[in-house]
């Protein structure tokens, strides 16, 4: 379930700045804030697809942060991390609103698993396979196969395309798209979106008689 | 056995009152003796004053007896006897009951007589009085009669079995045997059970102890009546256990604290070298992962270090071996160490130490205090601030100060700051390595000094962090 924007909020930089770099590299769009504060400026600005939370933070911790966003009527799939593995504290992160729990050390392949789970569950899915007419979105495994035969797709491409597949028959407007799948550091671009789109349809959408992804005038784009 | 207090008491007890009890019983038991022996001799002269009283002076010299029939003397199954004999110890009466035999004659001169102990004829022991008797005139109102006759004198000798006086005497031997006996059972019963009433809340109270596991150390009630004995015990246990909590307590949150701090470099590094491998790389990539990965090890083996300074801290391993110091040479050769991290955020360093000042202290444990005070002043002093450090001359000796500019520590963490682990703000401390260890082992460190370490926000400006002689006992 890449593709998505994700928040990252941890206060050790070593950890956070690994943790941001492995889930860029895996496809996520990443924001990285080190404290309590930082983060809550990051939630009220941008819509996530996802958090990793951290409890021990300065100035606001964790569970603060969770509580605030769980007050507020947000429902984003949030993975709490922590150093503490006592019962007590991973009662108190899920009874604050955590949709999962990961103790410091951590194996980042669970990490991103686990993610991709929580993530999986808010668009309603229950299995990493995604399908939308012909075409075949393994979400764990990030591979794509279009009537049997497999698509090669750049991380990119594939971020773009896992979005709207996790949002078919929606129409995704382009800034969407752009929040969801770039990072703030990333240059913005007003067609940058569109020519990811075109790559898609070359590949996707090629020698088939009919289009998978739809644009639609003004608005965006939709996979159906 | 006989190390059970009840047992010890319940027999001493047991044995005291027995001894009382049958000193008491003897006691009762000769004063009755005496007095049926009094009672029986009294029957006795009463007797012989009578027989005596049958006997008149004769005409011839020789006394003769007015026979009167005394029923007791009769010939009956357990009779009482007499004799009376002339001073040449002819038989002059004899009482029917000895029907021929013989008490036995002895000359006497006591008037007042001899009283002794006997077996009677008929076999039964007996007890008698001998005594000499004067014949009375044959007609006493004719006083020249007697004084023509001279004094006639013969000796009465009467005799009874004492068998009514012993078998009184066992009647109350035996009631006072069953006296004794009841008072024992009673009293010692009274005392075992006394004993083991009041030894019910200690019982109780051992019970409530042996649940004392390392996890429920406070939970020992104490029963209320508890004997008032117990209470300096008690006391002393309650403080037993509350220093044993309180140890626990800190050992558990030392554990966790331990815990987490190792933890979170310990994921760190891992998903720094999972990341690494999750593609192939230019060994650049590598280069910096590594370097990453270094630095964070070098961390944590600060951190396991500082962990194994504070263990042997307390546990008392660290030996300290006191030279003369010169103060001024120790804080420049620690801020050496500083010097760059400390150039990087504009910060300015004053070292004010008088140099003639020499404190008799250890080097080594005394550079530990310094470089964590001003590593801990690098780290938290406001960016372009100022650190200064100081001599502290008092009349406990000398000491130091390590002052700088601020920010002040909000005062309702001001009185944790030495506390282990305790971080007033995670965000900077995890940046710099730091673990909230620091200046938890410059107080523990001072503690081996003898030195009182304190923090405190000058009314100036800056926090000053003290390090001075300790009060109490300077020479610690």
């Amino acid at each position: 379930m890449a593709g998505m924007r994700v928040l990252l909020v941890e206060d050790f930089l070593p950890l956070a700045r690994s943790v941001s770099q492995g889930l860029q590299e895996t496809g996520y769009a990443v924001d990285l804030a080190t404290d309590g504060a930082q983060a809550l400026d990051c939630l009220q600005s941008v819509a996530y697809d996802g958090m990793v939370l951290d409890i021990m933070l300065p100035k606001v911790d964790g569970l603060t942060i969770l509580r605030r966003v769980r007050e507020k009527g947000s429902d984003i799939p949030v993975l709490l991390l922590t150093a503490r593995d006592q019962l007590d504290d991973k009662i108190t992160g899920l009874d604050a609103g955590a949709d999962d729990y990961l103790v410091k050390p951590f194996a980042f392949p669970e990490l991103i698993a686990r993610l991709r789970a929580v993530m999986r569950r808010r668009y309603g899915q229950r299995s990493n396979v995604i399908q939308v007419g012909g075409l075949m979105i393994d979400t764990a495994a990030r591979t794509v196969t279009c009537r049997g035969n497999v698509v090669p797709l750049s991380a990119r491409e594939y971020a773009v395309l896992e979005y709207l597949a996790c949002r078919r028959g929606q129409i995704v407007s382009r800034g969407d798209i752009w929040d969801h799948v770039y990072d703030f550091a990333s240059e913005p671009s007003s067609n940058v979106v569109d020519v990811y789109i075109g790559y898609l349809r070359k590949k996707i959408d090629h020698g088939q008689g009919e289009k998978v992804i739809r644009t639609h005038r003004g608005l965006g784009y939709s996979l159906t | 056995m006989l190390r059970s207090l009840r047992v010890r008491l319940g027999i001493t007890v047991s044995i005291v009152l027995a001894g009382v009890v049958a000193s008491f019983a003897l006691a009762i038991h000769a004063i009755a003796a005496r007095a049926l022996l009094h009672d029986l001799d009294d029957r006795l002269a009463g007797e012989a004053s009578a027989v005596g009283g049958m006997v008149e002076q004769g005409d011839n010299g020789v006394p003769e007896l007015e026979f009167e029939s005394l029923s007791d003397f009769e010939a009956t199954p357990e009779p009482a006897y007499y004799d009376v004999w002339l001073p040449d110890g002819r038989v002059l009466a004899r009482s029917p009951s000895l029907a021929g035999r013989d008490l036995g004659w002895q000359p006497t001169t006591s008037d007042v007589g001899e009283y002794d102990n006997l077996s009677l004829p008929d076999g039964r022991a007996g007890r008698s009085l001998r005594v000499r008797t004067k014949a009375r005139p044959e007609d006493a109102t004719r006083p020249g009669v007697a004084a023509t006759r001279g004094d006639q004198t013969v000796t009465v000798m009467v005799a009874r079995g004492v068998e009514p006086m012993v078998a009184t005497l066992h009647t109350i031997a035996r009631w006072l045997w069953a006296l004794a006996i009841v008072t024992l059972l009673t009293g010692s019963g009274a005392v075992f059970f006394t004993l083991s009433r009041g030894l019910r809340p200690v019982k109780a109270y051992a019970a409530g102890l042996s649940q004392v596991d390392d996890t429920r150390l406070e939970s020992v009630s104490h029963p209320s009546d508890l004997p008032s004995e117990l209470d300096p015990i008690r006391d002393k246990l309650d403080q037993l256990l509350a220093r044993l909590a309180e140890s626990f307590a800190r050992e558990r949150r030392f554990t966790a604290d331990v815990a987490h701090e190792l933890r979170t470099p310990i994921g760190a590094l891992r998903t720094i070298l999972e990341v690494a491998q999750l593609r192939e790389r230019s060994p650049e990539a590598y280069r910096t992962a590594i370097a990453e990965a270094t630095q964070v090890i070098a961390n944590m083996q600060a951190l396991v270090e500082d962990l194994l300074l504070m263990s042997r801290l307390d546990n008392r391993q660290i030996h300290i071996q006191r030279r003369p110091v010169v103060l001024r040479d120790i804080v420049d050769l620690c801020w050496s160490a500083f010097e760059a991290r400390g150039r990087g955020r504009e910060l300015t360093f004053s070292n004010q130490v008088a140099p003639s000042v020499s404190i008799d202290s250890d080097p080594e444990k005394l550079k530990i205090v310094v470089m964590n005070l001003l590593s801990n002043a690098v780290d938290y002093t406001a960016a372009a601030g100022r650190i200064v450090v100081r001599d502290k001359v008092s009349p406990l000796g000398t000491g130091l100060e390590v002052w700088n500019s601020g920010p002040p520590i909000p005062p309702e963490v001001l009185p944790r700051v030495f506390d282990r682990f305790f971080r007033a703000d995670p965000a900077r401390a995890a940046d710099q390595g730091h673990a909230g260890i620091g200046l938890a082992l410059v107080k523990a460190v001072s503690d081996v000094l003898g030195m009182d370490v304190s923090a405190l926000n000058v009314t100036e400006g800056g926090v000053t962090f003290r390090v001075e002689p300790r009060k109490a006992s300077a020479s610690a």
